[in-house]
Parts: C-alpha cells; structure tokens; sequence
C-alpha cells in the first residue's frame, strides 16, 4: 500500500513537529531557537575579520558554499534514518520515520518527504543565517535583501546537491553494493576530477551566485534528477544478514594495560565493527583535511600567501577529536552502564584511552600528508605535531566536558555550541594567525607554540577528567 | 534485616513527584512483585535501589549498603535487569558476558560455565557468535537475564523479565525465578503482568502515584484475586489517570 490516507502536507506539518519538539525537548525552546542566531553571528563575524585580514571575496563565497556542501552531504545521512543501517551507523534512534513498519504508509514515500522536511528544516534554520554573510560582503544597501536571498539560494542549491549525493549513495548501497566499491568509485570520481584538471568547472557548478544560470540551472535539475532516482531505486526491504564473530574480547581486553580494559575494548570493538569500521573516524578527519587543504590552495593562489603547514594543519586537524570522540559514544548511553558496578568517571576515562588509541592514528596519516605534500620545515613540522596533539586532547575535554555523552546535540544547542566555538577559537584562531603572518615559524614562534600547545593538552586532560565527576553528578540528580 | 529497606523513599523530578514517601522491605527467599500503573513510580524506585539515581530523601538499604551514597558496592552485590535492556553493541553475546564479568570482576572460568549453563537453559547457544545488535528482541531480553544472574548475586532487581520471551522461556524463566529465591535470595521484579505475579511471586506490592498503597502475600489460599485487588487499590484514588474499564466488569458481574 502507498499510504493515500494522509496528504503529502499533512504527513510534512508532522514531521516538522516532531523535529521541533525533539530540539526544544531536548534543550528547552529557547536554546534551540538562539541556535540560528548563533550560526548568523559566527557567520556575519568571521566574513567580517577575514575580511579585515585581506581575504578575497571570493574565498569567503567559496569557503560558505563548501560549508553548505559538507553539511548537505552529512545532512543526507538521514537516508538512514529508521532503518537496520541507521542504528549500524548511528545507534539507536526513535522517529516517526519507522511507523512505515506499523503503520500503511509506503517507506519510500515517507524517506521522501522526510527528507524533504531535512531539506526545508536545515536550509532555514541553518543555511539562511549563513546567507547573511553575504551583506558583510557587500555591505549593507537598499539590495541587501535582494542579494542575501540570491545568496541563500545558492547556499541550499549547493546544500541539496551534497544532501542528494548522500542519499544516492545510500539507495546505492541498498541495492547491494559493497561499501568498497562504493569507496572505490568516489575516489576515483576525485582523482579523475583532480587528473584531468577539472577542478574549476567542479568549483563553478558549486558557488552558483558566481557562475551562469545554465550552470545553476543544471545543478538544480541534476540535484532534482538524483533524488528522484535515489529515491525510486531505494529498498527499503533492504536488510542485512546476522553477522557473526570471533570471540576477540578477553584477548584484547588482557592485552590493554589498564584498569578499566573491559570499557575500553567494549569501546573499541563497537566502533570497529559497526558499519564504515574504523574508518570512520579517519574519512571524517580527511574531509576536513581536504576542505582546509583546498581552501589554502584557494587562498594561495589568489593572494601568494600559503601559511606554514605545519602550525597550520596541526591546529586545525585537532578539531577532528570532535567527530572522532562523537563515532566512539554513538554506540553507548550512559545510563546503559548503570547496570554495571561502574561509575560514569570510569566509563569517561575509559572513552579517553579508547579516544587516544583511535584518534592518534586519525589524525596522524592526514597530518602526515599535509606537512609533505606542504613541504614544511622540519622545525615547522614538530611544531605542528605537538599543536596536534596537544589541541586535539584540548578540543577532546572540551567537548566531552559540555556534552558528555552526547556531542552530536552540541549542533542544536546555541549556549553549548557557543561555548565550544569560543573554546575552539580561543586555541585556533591564533594559530592560524602566526601560521599565515610568519612562515616559516621562527625559533621563538615555535618554542611558544610548543608550549601552548603542553599547555592545551593539559587543560584538555583536566577537563576531561572533570567531565565524570560532573555528569554523574548530573545523571544520578537528574 | 531485610536484604532490602526502604524508608521514606521520595524522587521528584521537577515538579513532578514520582516517588512520593515509599515504606516496604524485602526478606531473602521472597519474590516480591511490585505492581503498578504506568508512571506510578516502579523504574524511578528501582533505579533509586540500585545507585543510579540520588533520592530526594529517605534510607535506603540493600544488602547492608546504602545505594545513594555506595552506589558501586551496591550495584557489585546485585543483579540488574534494567526495563531498557541494552543498547544497539557490537559484541557478541559471549564476549558481552565476558565484559559483564570483568567489569564484576570474576574469573573467566566461572564466566564461561555460567554462559554455557545459561545459553543452554534459555535456548541462545547457536547465537553465542552473532552480534548482538542483529539478535532479534528475545534473543536480546536472554542475553539480559544471564548477565543479570551471571555473578549469582543475592538480591536481583528485574524490569520485566518476560518480554519479548516465547512462552517456553517464559516458562523456564518463571521456574528459575521461584528456585532462584527460594535459595535465600531475594528477587525484586517490577512489572505490569498481574497474572505472572499472581502465579511466581511470594509477596507484591501494589504502587500508585509513587506510593505503596498496599503489600499483600501471595502465599497460601485466597479469596479474592489480585487482578481485583489492583484494580481496587490503583483505580480508588481519585483524578489518577488509569482505564476504568476492569472496575466496570467488576460492578457489572
């Protein structure tokens, strides 16, 4: 059955509702609704300094519409939403979405209109303030309206455009395809683009405020094509067969040298076995290497200036301890643990090491390739690595002192968000200054950069070991 | 002493008060059922019980601990099946129980006998290797109940231990369940069924708006049933927000 009993709208109006109520439950109605405000200020603020620091227009322009990109590809995910997948990929989640099981309404057409709830949700709530960047670019005029409208419309075309790729690839994979393949032909997609000196239709096609209407024109019609097709080639009976192991816990859990092993391997074993492996973490920390690595190429050849990669990357590939940290609790909930003569410190302490264990690797490789393919200095290089790893342990406490066990709502809630984000810029913003202004780094630079960066591992170790202490005191008050 | 000793229990949570001054104790060798409506205040009572969360006031005592202020001892002493059962994880049931017994700190023989023992008794040993995120609900609420009883603790506190179960675990459980008590033991079980608990338990507890309106045995003869009594006890207030349909049947007959 198709489900004809209830209109399209009316199905739509309810999810909304349900989207909105599960923000505001979760972090009180006002909260959520700062959010958008946020999102305007950190918008508005950064064109302005970037501007003041003599970025190019066109970098800001192209940096917002990959920012859109990226969020549209992770906004796609909901493609797996109230499926087998979702809960391999994600955890649990309760929607509305899974009443297709119960209820006689046709999946397909609920993913549909689900996600085109994500689209308009998002692409007001987040992709609109984004947009008033643009009157910090243009400065404020009787057009301001006229071209921030143009400008958000550009942002969500590009939005959609990453939502829809996302959920190709997941109508793909229902269909059976291996997740290696489906690998295989984005990188090769990547590699021909770069080869064949592509780039810069690829770059025009996604900043549409800057290119033809033909050109934007297309990316609508193709975004519309895919998602018409994704959706239509969709399965929803798509499900996997039981899969099996090999008894791998005492093994490991004997071989870790800690007290709380057995949290730890239980940490470990879910991230590694859950769909994407341990290569999550390490595909998240590379598309932020890509964006960042793209963007000083922008930057480079616009203006001739190239930062030190070292300072550079080291601090900016840190923030990958978020989505790194966020894959290792997606898994877990606190009160799950409660059962278990183990106290929540315990359990922080053991995502810690799990954290160390997966994020050092995460970030290594990347930073690795960065400093080479940047030819940093050697001194440039250490630096970096030091910058790395001491702000990668800072942004870790950070995040898991004001989100606990649940960093994926830091994108919901303006008092936490704002929190992190001044936290991020009070270590980052700094550092890429130094890393843009002297290159290479002098002796002095670099002595004080190594000592910040001590400095912000300690911090970061302390707020991660405040972090138990304070949640638990949270959960057993509630 | 009872194993467990609850006195002048209250949990509120905001302005609402879940648990409003609760009274009762548990005896080893009891099965004491504890009754109640939907949000009368069971899971907030047990999760008190067990150091998950801080009550508001009142003493509390399991097996001579105190739950508010020694949480892990507490929790090291008893069984713990939570209503939630577990979430989404990708160990196999045998290397779950392997972490349930290190983090309770047994030895890997005792916890290998007790898988086996307990995959045998309950039917799950041909899922011993399948992840446990791919078993079905059952299989699930199975793996829940051994780690429950894998350390054979004195007191067992359980939120609903039939669901999801066919009826012949249902039947093995509820036999385990009256043996297991009847080993100076004493098991606590929350739940909705008033037909399992008139049939399992040695003693129940009625609670309704986060009180203990009545305690009744179930031992020997008696004249009324406890659906009845339930019924009388949970719908008598007034304004409490429970079907009246059972009370219509009794008037009517």
């Amino acid at each position: 059955m198709s489900g004809t009993g209830i209109s399209t709208t009316r199905l739509l109006a309810v999810l909304f509702r349900e989207e909105w109520r599960l923000h505001t439950q979760l972090f009180g109605g006002w909260r959520f609704a700062l959010f958008p405000v946020v999102i305007a200020v950190l918008a508005v603020s950064a064109t302005v300094a970037l501007l003041e620091t003599g970025t190019a227009q066109g970098t800001i322009v192209g940096g917002l519409h990959a920012l859109a990109v990226g969020f549209g590809l992770y906004s796609g995910t909901a493609g797996f939403a109230g499926s087998d997948m979702l809960e391999n990929v994600f955890g649990r989640l309760s929607l509305l979405l899974s009443s297709s099981t119960t209820l006689p309404l046709s999946r397909r057409r609920l993913l549909g209109v689900f996600l085109l709830k994500d689209a308009l949700f998002y692409g007001v709530a987040f992709v609109l303030p984004m947009a008033l960047a643009s009157a910090a670019l243009t400065g404020l005029s009787a057009a301001t309206p006229v071209v921030v409208g143009l400008f958000w419309l550009s942002l969500c075309l590009v939005f959609a455009a990453g939502m829809a790729t996302t959920v190709a690839l997941i109508a793909v994979r229902t269909r059976g395809v291996p997740p290696w393949a489906i690998g295989l032909v984005i990188g090769l997609t990547v590699v021909g683009t770069w080869a064949t000196g592509s780039l810069g239709v690829v770059q025009s096609v996604l900043v549409p405020v800057r290119g033809s209407a033909i050109a934007a024109g297309g990316l609508a019609v193709g975004t519309v094509v895919i998602a018409t097709v994704s959706l239509t080639a969709y399965d929803p009976t798509y499900g996997r067969p039981s899969r099996t192991a090999t008894d791998r816990f005492a093994r490991l859990s004997g071989a870790l040298p800690f007290e709380n092993a057995p949290l730890v391997t239980k940490s470990l074993l879910d991230l590694a076995r859950s769909s994407g492996g341990v290569w999550k973490p390490f595909v998240s920390a590379s598309i932020l290497l890509a964006l960042v690595a793209a963007l000083v190429g922008v930057v480079d050849s616009i203006t001739g200036i190239a930062p030190a990669p070292g300072i550079f990357f080291g601090g900016v590939l840190g923030l990958s301890a978020f989505t790194t940290y966020n894959w290792l609790t997606q898994f877990d909930s606190l009160e799950a643990y409660l059962a278990y003569p183990v106290s929540i410190a315990d359990v922080f302490r053991a995502k810690r090491i799990a954290f160390i264990f997966v994020g050092a690797p995460t970030v290594a490789v990347p930073y690795l390739a960065a400093v080479v393919w940047f030819e940093a200095t050697l001194l440039d290089a250490v630096v970096g690595a030091i910058l790395l790893a001491g702000y990668a342990l800072y942004y870790y406490g950070l995040t898991v002192y004001i989100a606990g066990f649940d960093p994926n709502e830091f994108l919901f809630d303006a008092v936490r968000f704002a929190t992190f984000t001044v936290g991020v810029a009070v270590a980052l913003v700094p550092t890429l200054v130094a890393g843009f202004v002297v290159v290479p780094p002098s002796i002095e630079l670099a002595a004080a950069f190594s000592v910040g960066g001590v400095v912000m591992g300690v911090i970061g170790v302390v707020l991660s070991s405040r972090a138990g202490p304070r949640w638990e005191r949270r959960y057993r008050r509630e | 002493m009872g194993a467990i000793r609850v006195d002048g229990l209250r949990k509120s949570y905001g302005a609402v008060e879940a648990v409003a001054g609760m009274n009762f104790t548990v005896e080893r060798g009891e099965l004491y059922g504890f009754l109640g409506p939907n949000g009368a205040g069971k899971t907030t009572t047990i999760r008190t019980l067990t150091g998950q969360i801080h009550p508001d006031a009142g003493t509390v005592r399991v097996l001579e601990t105190d739950p508010a202020t020694e949480p892990l001892e507490t929790r090291q002493k008893v069984g713990i099946l939570p209503e939630q059962g577990s979430p989404p994880s990708f160990l196999t049931p045998r290397e779950y129980l392997e972490f349930v017994g290190e983090v309770r700190d047994l030895s890997a023989d005792r916890v290998a006998d007790q898988t086996a023992a307990w995959a045998e008794r309950l039917g799950f040993e041909s899922k011993l290797e399948t992840l446990h995120t791919d078993l079905s609900r059952g299989q699930q609420q199975k793996v829940m109940i051994t780690q429950a009883f894998i350390h054979e603790p004195d007191v067992v506190f359980i939120d609903e231990p039939l669901a999801n179960l066919d009826p012949l675990v249902q039947e093995q459980v509820k036999r385990f369940l009256v043996s297991y008590a009847a080993g100076d033991n004493a098991v606590f079980v929350s739940t909705h069924n008033i037909d399992v608990a008139e049939e399992i338990c040695s003693r129940v507890g009625i609670v309704a708006d986060g009180q203990l309106v009545t305690e009744r045995s179930l031992e020997g003869d008696r004249d009324d049933s406890l659906l009845d009594l339930f019924l009388e006890r949970v719908d008598g207030a007034a304004q409490r927000d429970v079907p009246n349909l059972g009370l219509t049947d009794r008037t009517e007959t």
